[in-house]
């Protein structure tokens, strides 16, 4: 973890009645700061909590939005719940993976988008919706998903 | 009969996420009424004598929840349940992104009346900008002395801490939401004992629903009384209704329950079926209950209506499928999401979601054989209140119901090898 986040985990480690809440918030700060949990993190984040990395790593492994492998800048979640897939949600995913040349899970070569179908996110009115970074894409086009690869493409050519 | 809105009240009105215009609007009046001006057991009182059921998809009597935590000095907690997640249901996320002092003033409160002195909102991962806008509208709510050492001056003290889950629907259940809320993996708990005996840290609990904590703040502003008026008997006050799928205007509609029917739901206010198309059939209480065909939609939309048709009011997420869609890949999709939500502590869900997902992929992909229909049904049985928390019955709602009210289109799909409804839904 970088300065700032180790300052943030010490305090995260006081926020809760007990100190044994802190691990998925500390767990949050290593998937933001680097894209997924990396190995060595799991020690660290277990060395803060007074717990064994075994235990991390199995508090980790249960839940989704934490990822062993790394992930791509743009980390782009397309919603599969059933409200969506009735409106389009699988040609969507389709789309990406054929603009992007990847499988499902795949990240580019260039490191920039990986692409995920997941579960229902809780946008269900806006159908069909995405997630890109956690923020909310509702009533998702082609043309609005293409649009926004252009762009993310173009501004890390130019070093943005 | 249209909309009835009270948590929606001030929905519309610009700014109102801010707590100057939320205040402009009545705002944190509930709130000083009750901190101010009745007792802790007065509040309870009034939400007993509202008959206000848990939102969440249980409809458990909120009133009793909150007293059968024991007397007994113990530290208690109240914790919002926050990790909407249920496949259609979406009204949650609303509440959270566009009224969030809304929330705030439902569950501080609630956490007045059942005298705990901190409260969690627990989150859904997903509802990562919720989280920033619910911690912007805390610290505001702070500044003006809503939170903290000394509420409103009463001594009182209330503190509210937010916690950002990471991807698991288990979690919305009460018990896992608990573990994942102390730090570990969301495996849901052996009831007995219930969270308002040993809860979070093991200390008595109540966990409500985010829509559940929102309706303490109209119930303690009118009083319980008026609030029980509005509804049935047994289904009172008003609901909110994710609605999404088919349907020309999908949305979050409040409703007085037990006063609007389906039908009115689905055409008057949501617009009826998208254009030259028509409904096929509904799960009205997000993904875990039984469908519902258009023969059963002057069912007026209340618990006991809607138990009575055959299926259940649950969280409110009504899904539309209009004729376009195919039930058994539908049901695939469903019961995809449910192997992958199984957390796998218990055999009957764990492995039947799995078999369930296998034979269902098989059919629809055109594969299915004699018998597998049988089969379906035999592993539902095995499933059916054989597990540790309510998933494993919730994986079989949509199902069950499919292979009987539409057996001719599984029947179909072995016949004729394949979906005969084409490629519209895997």
């Amino acid at each position: 973890m970088n300065a700032e986040n180790l300052a943030k985990a010490n305090d995260l480690l006081h926020r809760f009645p007990k100190k044994s809440s802190a691990l998925i918030p500390l767990l949050h700060l290593v998937e933001d700061e680097f894209g997924y949990i990396p190995e060595a993190e799991v020690q660290v984040v277990a060395d803060l909590m007074g717990v064994t990395p075994a235990y991390v790593e199995g508090v980790l492994t249960f839940y989704t939005l934490f990822h062993r492998q790394p992930t791509g800048k743009y980390l782009i979640q397309v919603c599969r719940g059933l409200s969506c897939q009735l409106n389009g949600a699988d040609e969507l995913s389709r789309f990406l993976y054929e603009e992007l040349g990847v499988q499902r899970n795949g990240t580019t070569p260039d490191g920039l988008f990986t692409v995920e179908e997941v579960e229902c996110i809780a946008l269900c009115k806006n159908a069909p919706a995405v997630q890109i970074n956690l923020d909310f894409y509702p009533n998702v086009t082609k043309e609005q998903l293409r649009s926004f690869l252009d762009k993310a493409a173009k501004e890390v050519r130019s070093g943005a | 009969m249209p909309e009835k809105r009270l948590l929606f009240k001030n929905i519309d009105v610009p700014g109102i996420d801010g707590i100057e215009v939320y205040e402009q609007h009545g705002g944190y009046q509930s709130l000083r009424k009750a901190v101010l001006d009745m007792t802790p057991d007065a509040v309870l009182q009034e939400v007993m004598t509202s008959n206000l059921r848990g939102r969440g998809g249980a409809g458990f009597p909120t009133g009793r929840k909150w007293s059968f935590l024991p007397k007994d000095g113990r530290t208690r907690y109240l914790v919002c349940n926050g990790d909407e997640s249920e496949p259609g249901t979406c009204k949650d996320q609303e509440i959270i992104y566009r009224i969030p002092h809304l929330l705030i003033e439902g569950v501080l409160a609630s956490a007045y009346a059942i005298g705990a002195e901190d409260a969690f909102i627990y989150l859904r991962g997903e509802f990562k900008t919720g989280y920033a806008i619910l911690e912007r509208a805390i610290a505001e709510a702070r500044a003006k002395g809503y939170v903290g050492d000394n509420v409103l001056g009463s001594g009182k003290k209330i503190e509210i801490t937010l916690y950002l889950g990471a991807g698991a629907y288990i979690c919305g259940e009460e018990t896992a939401l608990l573990e994942s809320l102390e730090g570990k993996r969301g495996n849901p708990r052996l009831k007995p004992p219930f969270p308002a005996t040993a809860g979070l840290y093991s200390m008595p609990t109540v966990v409500n629903n985010v829509e559940t904590l929102s309706a303490v703040v109209p119930i303690i502003e009118m009083g319980g009384a008026e609030y029980a008026k509005l509804g049935t008997e047994r289904s009172a006050g008003t609901k909110l209704f994710s609605v999404s799928g088919n349907v020309k205007r999908p949305g979050n509609y409040e409703v007085e329950l037990g006063k609007v029917t389906l039908r009115e739901l689905l055409y008057d206010i949501a617009g009826g079926p998208p254009e030259g198309h028509e409904f096929k059939a509904i799960i009205p209480g997000g993904s875990s209950v039984p469908f519902l065909t258009p023969d059963k939609f002057d069912t007026p939309l209340d618990y006991e209506s809607l138990q009575a048709a055959g299926t259940m009011l649950g969280s409110g997420g009504v899904i539309v499928l209009d004729d376009r869609a195919c039930i058994a890949g539908s049901t695939l999709r469903l019961m995809e999401f449910y192997r992958h939500e199984s957390c796998g502590k218990c055999t009957p869900c764990r492995e039947g979601t799995m078999w369930l997902n296998q034979i269902l992929q098989r059919i629809e992909s055109g594969g299915g054989r004699p018998g597998d229909l049988e089969t379906l049904e035999d592993l539902c049985s095995n499933i059916d209140g054989q597990t540790f928390c309510p998933l494993g019955d919730a994986a079989i709602g949509a199902l069950r119901s499919g292979l009987k009210l539409f057996h001719d289109e599984f029947e179909a799909h072995i016949t004729k090898g394949g979906c005969p409804m084409g490629e519209v839904v895997r």
